[in-house]
């Protein structure tokens, strides 16, 4: 199986759909996958802000985010986006984990697919 | 052995597949689920989603109205 690694820099529908479309078929066939949002990708990580976003044609944002939690992704927030962009640990949802670049890269050193978004 | 029925019409790509994979722990070695899609993708998505995951995907059909019944044996 694949181990996937997908890193978002913005928080608009067209950065963060594309990492829970690829995101979620992933984990639902078995892969390992770890999503990190950049300081620039953050905010949509706000709770309440992937409900916000509805894009015609595209799947349900939020059974997508919650696929990859329930199938076992991991979803990272850049401990830099909380000063960054005046962010709380609170103020993200639920199953989000702050972590570091240097955690961030170990965990990926064996990535076999990486996606910039 | 038991067969389950797992209805997506409606839903859009990866929606149907996500569906299936989170009834994985449901299902018995031998049970079929039978799914029904009417996702333009479904077809290839469910045989990609079969051999990667080492599943039997029994049949998939598509009928006039472009909508898909596939089975999978666990």
């Amino acid at each position: 199986m694949a181990k996937v690694a997908i890193t978002v820099n913005g928080a608009e529908p067209s950065n963060v759909f594309p990492p829970f479309i690829l995101g979620s078929s992933a984990v639902a066939s078995g892969d390992e996958l770890t999503i990190f949002f950049c300081p620039g990708g953050a905010p949509a990580m706000v709770k309440g802000e992937i409900e916000k976003m509805e894009v015609k044609g595209l799947p349900n944002l939020l059974e997508l985010y919650e696929g990859v939690q329930n199938l076992g992704g991991k979803v990272y927030v850049c401990e830099l986006a909380l000063e960054a962009k005046d962010l709380k640990k609170e103020d993200l949802r639920d199953g989000i984990e702050i972590i570091g670049a240097t955690t961030f890269m170990n965990e990926i050193k064996d990535a076999t697919i990486t996606f910039s978004f | 052995m038991e067969t389950k029925t797992l209805d997506t019409l409606g839903l859009k790509c990866p929606q149907p597949i996500l569906k299936v994979a989170t009834l994985v722990p449901q299902m018995n070695p031998g049970d079929i689920l039978e799914v029904l899609a009417d996702c333009e993708s479904f077809p290839k998505d469910i045989k990609a989603w079969a051999e990667k995951t080492g599943k039997t995907l029994l049949f998939c059909n598509t009928d006039a109205d472009g909508k898909h019944t596939a089975q999978i044996q666990f």
